[in-house]
């Protein structure tokens, strides 16, 4: 069987490992834009920061394709498929754009996602970058001894990381957030304030409601206009607005997309032998209980090893996405799980707060089952709530404890063992067992 | 594989197995120096409450399907192909923390001044892990998961 592979970062290398490890005579050609895929992508603000070397960016050794037996198209764009023929057209980009196609079996999308970029004048200017590939890294790298000062226009997890590594390079930095508190799409006013407070005191200078509606500069960037008329002089601007799935490949071919490429509970797309996975693909969301795209390390992950292990045939279900972030900064930790910022009056809050310990903890319920949580400064045993999340569980026995200190896997014993449909994850059963 | 296994029933939240991981996992493997090591020695393994009387000893489960080695984004985490074990390569961590957003036991700890998360590592230096060996009631246990549960047969 020949299998192929669109895209080389999380979901198209958990996908080739998992193959591997069922399979090691079906062919694999994976094909990728990026010359060099094999980094993490989640590190390469750690890189800018200067915090890891280059050496933990590679986070599998040189010779993976080969361990592997892959032919690894790289410096390649896939530019068209053909779903009827079973064909994958792709451009070499050293080669002049050469055009070349393969033929496949079973075809996995994982061509991720592309940063939004701001549709305001001065943005093809020098110094202006997103914040998404080793490449983006690099470049910014070069240019560091001209910067003074940098703006980072959005103050998501992405905007925020690169404010704290280019402050770690001494840059004076400001970020300008457009929402009235940072990270909205990760968690509650109520916890970013806190963080926001912490982070400012560590001189980082963040301007909630505002927005740029220009960059200003030559042909490089001398400052940015805001849209209440202020000006702020900087040399870089990164532009850190979220990501939009890659899908215009499978539009083209007819493959059903809507925000994302549509995958069934088996990671299938509309056509039976293509699959996608990771930041391109919209699936179901054990949260919210429809579909949705959490473009997170992890999801990517496993979505890739599902996906890979379906197109070798077998009937891999997938449970569902569920949004995940974990945050730190200054060594101030946040993490959330799920729905934080409830729009409907079905779901109840719980929250507890510490200012002594600068904590905020916070569970979102609908019908006594959590559905979302926050941790900040208090982050270890948030995972149990991610398993209590994932196996819907009813947790009114621990509804008054389960935000305190003490609170741990012992206390959710009595829960397993109740559980209606019983915990998913083989491990649980160790402990009912012995009940 | 082989790992750790704790039967409730006999467990009686004594906390020997915190003290003998985190001596175990200490410099110099001796209580009265590793007390004074900074930073302090880390348990991997938490004697926790359950119900009036009844308690649990818990750590890593090196779950099969492991979510912290899907969750890693630095290759840190890691399965031993041959063991089933689930390791830790702290040269690798960068501590962002995605492990312990996923483990559903809660089983990581994070250790904040070199910001790495440690865990159960089944103690390779000995052939007995030091919570086992620890354990007055004979509550932890050593071995597959078969072997764990011909041995509560044998005793219920
Ligand atoms: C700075 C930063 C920090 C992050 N931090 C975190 C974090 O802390 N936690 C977390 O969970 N997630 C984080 N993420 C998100 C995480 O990196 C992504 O969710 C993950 O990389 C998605 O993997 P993927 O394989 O689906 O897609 P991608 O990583 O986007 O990879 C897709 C690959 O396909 C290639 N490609 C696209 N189209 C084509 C084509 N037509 N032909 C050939 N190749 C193509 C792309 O160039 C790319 O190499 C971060 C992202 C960034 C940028």
């Amino acid at each position: 069987m020949q299998i192929a592979i669109i895209g080389c970062s999380a979901a198209g290398i958990s996908a080739i490992e998992a193959i591997r490890s069922k399979d090691k005579k079906s062919r694999i050609t994976v094909i990728s834009d990026e010359k060099r895929p094999l980094y993490s992508r989640c590190l390469i603000s750690y890189l800018l920061a200067g915090t890891i070397d280059e050496k933990t960016i590679w986070y599998r050794p040189d010779g993976f394709f080969k361990q592997n037996k892959v032919d690894a198209v790289l410096g390649a764009k896939a530019t068209k498929i053909d779903t009827e023929k079973k064909e994958i057209f792709f451009e070499r980009v050293r080669l002049g754009g050469r055009v070349e196609k393969l033929k496949f079996d079973k075809l996995l999308i994982a061509t991720g996602a592309s940063p939004k970029l701001e549709k305001i004048p001065g943005v093809d200017k020098k110094g202006v970058f997103p914040l998404r590939t080793i490449g983006h890294t690099q470049e910014i790298q070069s240019m560091l001894g001209r910067v003074k000062k940098a703006a980072v226009l959005g103050g998501g997890l992405i905007g925020l990381r690169a404010a704290y590594a280019l402050k770690n390079r001494g840059k004076e930095v400001s970020v300008f957030v457009r929402s009235p508190q940072i990270l909205s799409q990760i968690i509650d006013e109520g916890s970013a304030s806190m963080m926001q407070k912490h982070i400012e005191k560590k001189g980082i200078n963040i301007v909630t409601g505002r927005s740029a509606k220009e960059i200003s500069g030559k042909d490089s960037v001398s400052g940015i206009i805001l849209d209440d008329g202020s000006k702020y002089d900087c040399e870089l601007v990164i532009i850190g607005k979220g990501v939009s799935a890659n899908i215009d490949l499978a539009k083209a071919a007819g493959i059903k997309t809507n925000w994302g490429i549509v995958v069934d509970e088996f990671l299938r797309t509309s056509d039976k032998n293509i699959f996608a996975a990771g930041d391109v693909a919209e699936s179901f969301d054990v949260a919210l209980e429809e579909n949705s795209i959490n473009a997170i390390w992890p999801v990517a992950c496993e979505q890739g090893r599902l996906a890979a292990l379906n197109m070798l045939g077998n009937e891999e279900r997938y449970d569902g996405t569920l949004a995940m972030n974990s945050l730190e900064f200054f060594g101030l930790p946040v993490i959330s799980i799920g729905i934080t910022k409830p729009k409907k009056d079905i779901y109840e809050e719980i929250v507890r707060t510490d200012a002594e310990k600068n904590i905020y903890k916070k569970i979102v319920l609908r019908n006594n089952v959590i559905v979302g949580a926050i941790a900040l400064n208090s982050v270890d045993t948030i995972g149990i709530f991610g398993a209590l999340i994932k196996n819907k569980v009813d947790i009114t026995p621990i509804k008054d404890i389960i935000l305190e200190d003490y609170f741990d896997y012992g206390k959710i014993v009595n829960l397993i063992k109740g559980a209606k449909y019983g915990f998913k994850e083989k491990e649980f059963k160790e402990t009912i067992m012995t009940l | 594989m082989k790992k750790i296994f704790c039967d409730i029933k006999k467990c009686i939240g004594c906390s020997a197995c915190e003290i003998a991981c985190a001596i175990e996992h200490s410099k110099s493997k001796k209580i009265n120096e590793a007390i004074k090591e900074i930073p302090l020695p880390i348990k991997r393994r938490k004697a926790q409450a359950v119900d009036k009387g009844i308690t649990i000893s818990t750590g890593c489960h090196h779950c099969e399907d492991a979510p912290c080695v899907t969750a890693c984004m630095s290759g840190a985490m890691y399965k031993d192909k041959k063991t089933g074990e689930t390791k830790h390569d702290e040269d690798r961590c960068v501590g962002c923390w995605m492990c312990v957003m996923t483990c559903p036991f809660g089983a990581l700890t994070r250790q904040k001044q070199d910001k790495i998360v440690v865990k159960c590592d089944l103690c390779p230096d000995r052939d007995t892990p030091a919570c086992v060996e620890a354990c007055p009631t004979e509550a932890l246990f050593i071995g597959t998961e078969k072997e764990f549960e011909e041995k509560l047969c044998k005793s219920r």
